[in-house]
């Protein structure tokens, strides 16, 4: 205990001291090679916290926060895919904002916003194929909508109504959409790693070819689950690629008080699989780590642990309120590592994009978005007899005994799950 | 144009309140969707909540500071035709039950537990009439399978049980109702005095076929006693199942409202009482003309405009008792409009619905608006607004009977008026001994905020308004 | 053919009929299980469908479940199921609730195989009966064998079902108990209780070991005049309830028997359903003989395990009361 005290307070002060130049130019650190960075540029999170942890300036990056590209490292992908990609962010943006909108309002219970990670998502999902499987956590809602999940069952899952796959069974944001192999999740942080696992290991014992990907956040890497995932996944050589997305925060607890080790992607090592650090904000980067993560994974060479860096710049959920356990100019500071200007800039200064499309865009995602919500919020409610279908493959006689015993009448009639 | 409530939402998984921490909007003011509206603090964040209209604030219905539970409506719209797509409000509005700031005035709409019977008596439409106890049935709900009955044999064979009770297996109390047996009649050979199914066979073989009584006859109700006649009807008595000592009916709805209402008025306000005697040989006059004058018009012309007209001279006067206290910002709030909650009794319980500006409304207007108010009261009708912003509480127990009571303030308020029965009295005037008619009027304070001379002197001015009631008419107060 | 040949030959069966069911869990493989269960699997399937795990029972079920979900008939095996707790967490949030939190979009029909129950001197830790446990957690079906036979047949039928099994096998009777299989292809349905012997007198519902300490202590009973039927229910989860109800009616009295601490052991849910269901029928007290609210004692095991003597004195009470 009183030498990890001592470290905190010497690289403290050493954060202090180097504190000043939060935007000095990223040094590219090689990749691969995560672990080996001895030169730490504090990144902002470490503004005032002492946290020893390396920050996103020494992760693999293509993009520089202007949109410039660091020399030699365009991965020369065709614009049609570039302005996908563009577009997706720009959509899972204000679909973000839109949702928080309307929690506010009372229309859905529950939000939890991705705000500011829009292109560890939108990139790691655009590398692998539609065929692959995703098991997703809170954060990546959008990994549904890019396989085709409609925007108006997504916002249906958040309002609960017959338009929603779970039949209004789950909070707002576990999603499930098994054509796009978007698969459900618990609220149970880290259950998902071993079943990730455990899907890979099973395409691989039917010779599929088929890749799993596998997310979860920071706090995720604590659970018991992460360390058995992780090594059954290295143990079996299982073709999945374990995507962190370090936000840094699990709810109101830093990354630096989850665990002490210099970087998350350095714990892959300990299991004996490659991993990666890479900047979370820059989409391309994001995409071509993934990319060769999957290239690996279907090669048979095995598993893939991901670090991407990047920042939960609004609150853990519609419930938290940030203010009160972080300093807002943190969240300021990442604001100038947005991954949607960042990419823009990219975008223009290659003449596929100009500012003023922008107008266009958000017109059309906007009514794209209203359209959804409309056809959403118009579903009717999910019926009473759901309650008691889907425990099991057939509903058990005394299930339904007793359901029809406590309502001889029938059920009640389903109220919204909004107006009490 | 129609009107869109917006309801407080629960924007944090759970919360049960929030304090409106400041408003961005005012009434009047145009709102496009998502516009800021108001910022709420909950036990677990403060948000900016925004507009799901378009269209112009009518009403913000709590101010800062307010704490305001979740679901109510916190301000209104209206929302224009051709605003289009506007979504729907997230509630209908009319939909959910009102849920008004504070008790007792609550759920209105709350159906009887039981059915109410004929006998309503329609009274003087005074406000507070108790004379509307509905007549209640019997519990008929509560099943009266295999009451047990007294024993026509003496329970030689339940020495060991306890009295009334009969000890048997399930099956053997099957089997005895199915042989027809009263099992109180058999006597039982079993550990602990209990039945065995030997018992029931030994007690057929002993009993000639017509004996055995059928266990299922019902319970006759004890005879009522004989109806004593009575200006008022009162309440039947209930009549009770044999057997059944006490019954339990439901806490909860109207009655827990007004328990938590009326326990927090008594912990909190400083109560103390103070009661005068009223000469209103005068008023008594006055409102019998009056009450044949408009009689016509279908309006009862009460007594209670004329003390209604008569507190508001006292408030003027003494605008302390017309006052609520704001302990969250060590404010004492005076109100200089006059906003009186009439105590009524309905089937469920007092609720308490208010007339509002009484100082600007006649004895006419107002005896008709409460003989309206009333009558909504009592059939479930009142809407949320009509029980909301009282400043002041009039209750009144004068046509049931009593001396004087001492009543419980309708907190956070600061005072209410008890007002009692008329009753011709002995009185002395001009050193003569005459019968005149005579009220009580008694005044529960707050005393934390009023003192006692206060008060005496406010219920002088009332009593001085009673006694001349032309000084009513006339205005000269 | 010994119980445990029983589970190897059901799972060959299966594993021979259906090539998207595999094997796995702790020493299973080469060793083919530290009770022999899976012995052969691995040389006749290849370690691909038959393979030793990490050790971590969270990440066995964790792993199994991914692989249900994916689209194979996983069995996974927890050494005794006193080691299954690390694996709670994926059982009861994950495997259970995968078809209803999905609105059925995925399924888990996965089984974990266990070892149970007490009478091997095994301690506290090699001893337990948690199915209550399991049977709380709506979406897991619990499956408790007493025989060979229909070791085989319901574990094929639990493999073959779409839902999350949980098939617990009474280690204390793995090899004591003899009796014949049939070869090859044989399904007992699930939720289809036994009538062990028939009776008239009183009903006893007891299923894994406590079978046969039941037919002991009904042995025993006979000589005093006592009829017992047994009843065996083979799946707690689902329960043939009706079975258990018919018996009730006709005996009019009910002894439960189970190994498990008595407080909310299965038993206590039996009572309460014959309670609820059969009361009028009833003569006298439903009556539970179990294991003590202690835990597994390791020298003293005789002592907790409902014995013959124990389940006689239970038996009576029902009489004399």
């Amino acid at each position: 205990m009183k030498s990890a005290r001592k470290n905190s307070k010497k690289s403290s002060a050493r954060a202090a001291k180097a504190g000043r130049s939060p935007r000095r130019a990223p040094s590219p650190a090689p990749r691969g090679k995560a672990s080996a960075a001895p030169r730490k540029l504090p990144g902002p999170e470490a503004n005032g916290t002492g946290a020893a942890i390396a920050g996103p300036e020494t992760a693999y990056s293509i993009l520089r926060p202007d949109g410039s590209v660091l020399p030699g490292r365009d991965p020369g992908l065709p614009a049609e895919k570039l302005l996908a990609l563009y577009r997706t962010m720009v959509l899972v943006r204000e679909f973000d904002r839109r949702m928080l909108v309307l929690q506010r309002q009372g229309r859905i219970g529950f939000y939890g916003p991705i705000k500011g990670q829009e292109a560890a998502t939108v990139g790691s999902v655009a590398a692998v194929e539609p065929r692959d499987w995703i098991f997703p956590a809170l954060r990546e809602g959008a990994a549904a909508m890019m396989r085709g999940l409609p925007l108006a069952q997504v916002i249906a899952q958040l309002v609960g109504n017959s338009l929603d796959r779970c039949k209004g069974r789950q909070m707002p944001c576990h999603y499930t959409f098994k054509e796009g192999r978007y698969v459900s999740m618990s609220s149970v942080i880290g259950t998902q790693i071993s079943h990730a696992t455990g899907a890979a290991m099973a395409a691989r014992i039917r010779d599929d070819d088929v890749v799993v990907l596998g997310y979860m956040g920071d706090g995720a890497t604590s659970s018991n689950d992460f360390h058995a995932g992780m090594n059954f996944a290295a143990v079996f050589k299982a073709p999945v690629i374990m995507f962190c997305q370090n936000n840094h925060w699990a709810i109101s607890v830093p990354v630096h008080q989850q665990h002490a080790a210099e970087t998350i992607a350095q714990k892959g090592k300990a299991y004996g699989m490659p991993c990666e650090r890479v900047d979370g904000n820059d989409v391309l980067a994001v995409y071509q780590v993934t990319k060769a993560a999957a290239d690996r994974a279907r090669a048979g060479g095995g598993p893939t642990f991901i670090e991407a860096v990047t920042y939960r710049r609004l609150g853990h959920s519609s419930s938290d309120d940030p203010d009160r356990y972080r300093d807002p100019k943190e969240a300021e500071l990442w604001e100038q590592r947005d991954p949607i200007e960042r990419m823009k800039r990219y975008l223009v200064a290659r003449k596929l994009w100009r500012e003023r499309d922008d107008v266009a865009l958000a017109e059309e995602i906007g009514e794209e978005v209203n359209e959804a919500i409309r056809v959403a919020e118009a579903a009717a409610p999910v019926p009473p007899s759901s309650l008691i279908e889907d425990v099991f493959a057939e509903v058990p006689p005394g299930l339904r005994e007793h359901f029809a015993q406590e309502f001889p009448d029938g059920p009640p009639s389903p109220a919204h799950p909004h107006s009490h | 144009m129609a009107l869109k409530e917006f309801r407080l939402p629960d924007i944090g998984e759970g919360i049960a309140e929030g304090e409106i921490v400041s408003w961005k909007v005012k009434p009047g003011q145009k709102v496009a969707e998502e516009d800021e509206l108001v910022e709420v603090m909950t036990d677990k964040a403060t948000v900016t909540i925004t507009s799901p209209f378009d269209g112009t604030v009518k009403e913000l219905k709590y101010k800062e500071g307010d704490i305001v539970p979740v679901e109510s409506v916190i301000a209104t719209f209206e929302v224009g035709a051709d605003a289009g797509g506007a979504p729907a409000a997230p509630a209908p509005a009319g939909e959910a039950k009102p849920a008004p700031a504070r008790a007792p005035a609550v759920e209105a709409g709350t159906p009887a537990p039981e059915a109410s019977g004929e006998g309503a008596g329609e009274g003087d439409a005074d406000g507070s009439d108790a004379n509307g106890a509905a007549v209640r049935a019997a519990p008929a709900a509560r099943k009266t399978v295999e009451v047990p009955r007294p024993s026509s044999v003496p329970g030689a064979g339940h020495a060991v049980a306890e009295p009334g009770k009969v000890l048997a297996a399930p099956a053997t109390r099957r089997r005895a109702r199915e042989m027809g047996i009263d099992l109180h009649a058999v006597e039982g050979t079993g550990p602990r005095g209990r039945v065995t199914n030997e018992d029931l066979e030994r007690h057929t073989a002993a009993a000639p076929q017509g004996v055995a009584a059928p266990a299922r006859e019902p319970v006759a109700a004890p005879a009522r006693p004989a109806a004593t006649p009575a200006k008022a009807p009162p309440r039947p008595p209930v009549s009770i199942p044999a057997g059944e000592r006490e019954e339990r009916r439901p806490f909860r709805g109207l009655r827990r409202k007004i328990a938590e209402a009326m326990t927090r008025s008594k912990h909190t306000a400083a109560h103390f009482t103070y009661v005068e005697d009223i000469d209103v040989t005068e008023l008594v006059k006055l409102r019998k003309e009056a009450k044949a004058l408009y009689a016509d018009e279908g309006v009862n012309v009460t007594y209670l405009p004329f003390i209604m007209k008569a507190v508001v001279a006292a408030m003027r006067r003494y605008p302390e008792l017309n006052s609520s206290l704001d302990e969250a910002n060590n404010e004492w709030v005076i109100k200089h409009h006059y906003n009186f909650g009439i105590a009524t009794d309905t089937e469920n319980g007092l609720v308490v619905p208010v007339v509002k500006d009484v100082d600007r409304k006649s004895i006419v207007e107002l005896a008709r608006e409460v003989q309206e108010l009333a009558e909504a009261t009592r059939a479930g009708k009142v809407s949320v607004d009509q029980l909301q912003g009282g400043t002041f509480t009039i209750t009144n127990a004068g046509n049931i009977g009593g001396l004087f009571a001492t009543p419980v303030i309708n907190f956070p308020e600061v005072a209410i008026l008890g007002v009692h029965k008329i009753k011709q009295t002995p009185v002395v005037r001009d050193g003569q001994i005459v019968i005149g008619d005579v009220m009580y009027l008694s005044i529960s304070i707050d005393h934390r905020l009023v003192d006692g001379a206060v008060g005496a002197r406010w219920m002088n001015v009332v009593k001085d308004c009673l006694e001349n009631p032309k000084k009513l008419l006339l205005g000269t107060l | 053919m010994t119980l445990i040949e029983a589970v190897t030959d059901g799972l060959r069966t299966e594993m021979r009929n259906d090539d998207r069911v595999c094997v796995f869990g702790e020493d299973v493989g080469k060793r083919g299980g530290v009770f022999l269960a899976t012995a052969g699997l691995q040389e006749e399937f290849g370690p691909e469908r038959c393979f030793d795990t990490p050790l971590s029972e969270c990440g066995i079920v964790g792993t199994a479940i991914g692989m249900a979900v994916y689209g194979l008939r996983p069995v996974a095996e927890i050494q005794f199921l006193d080691f299954i707790y690390p694996a709670f967490d994926q059982i009861v949030s994950e495997a259970a609730k995968f078809r209803y939190r999905s609105g059925g979009e995925y399924t888990c029909p996965l089984v974990i195989r266990a070892p149970y129950g007490g009478g091997i001197r095994g301690g506290h830790y090699h001893s337990q009966s948690s199915e209550a446990y399991f049977c709380h957690t709506p979406g897991l079906k619990v499956v408790i064998p007493s025989t060979p036979a229909d070791t085989k047949g319901l574990l094929i039928a639990s493999i073959r079902d779409e839902d999350p099994v949980m098939f617990l096998e009474p280690k204390r009777i793995y090899r004591s108990v003899k009796g014949e299989v049939p070869e090859g292809e044989h399904y007992v349905p699930l939720g289809k209780g036994r009538i062990v012997r028939e009776g008239t007198d009183v009903t006893v519902v007891a299923y894994g070991a406590m079978v046969g300490v039941c037919e002991k202590a009904a042995d025993a009973a006979r000589e005093k005049g006592r009829s017992v039927e047994i009843i065996d229910p083979r799946t707690l989860v689902p329960l043939d309830e009706q079975l258990i109800l018919d018996s009730v009616r006709k005996t009019g009295r009910c002894v439960v028997v189970y190994e498990a601490p008595k407080t909310c052991g299965f038993g206590a849910e039996i009572a309460a359903i014959v309670a609820e269901k059969a009361c009028e029928y009833l003569e006298g007290p439903v009556v539970r003989v179990a294991g003590f609210d202690t835990p597994f004692p390791y020298t003293l095991e005789n002592l907790y395990m409902p014995d013959v003597r124990r389940v006689l004195a239970g038996i009576e009470r029902t009489f004399v009361w």
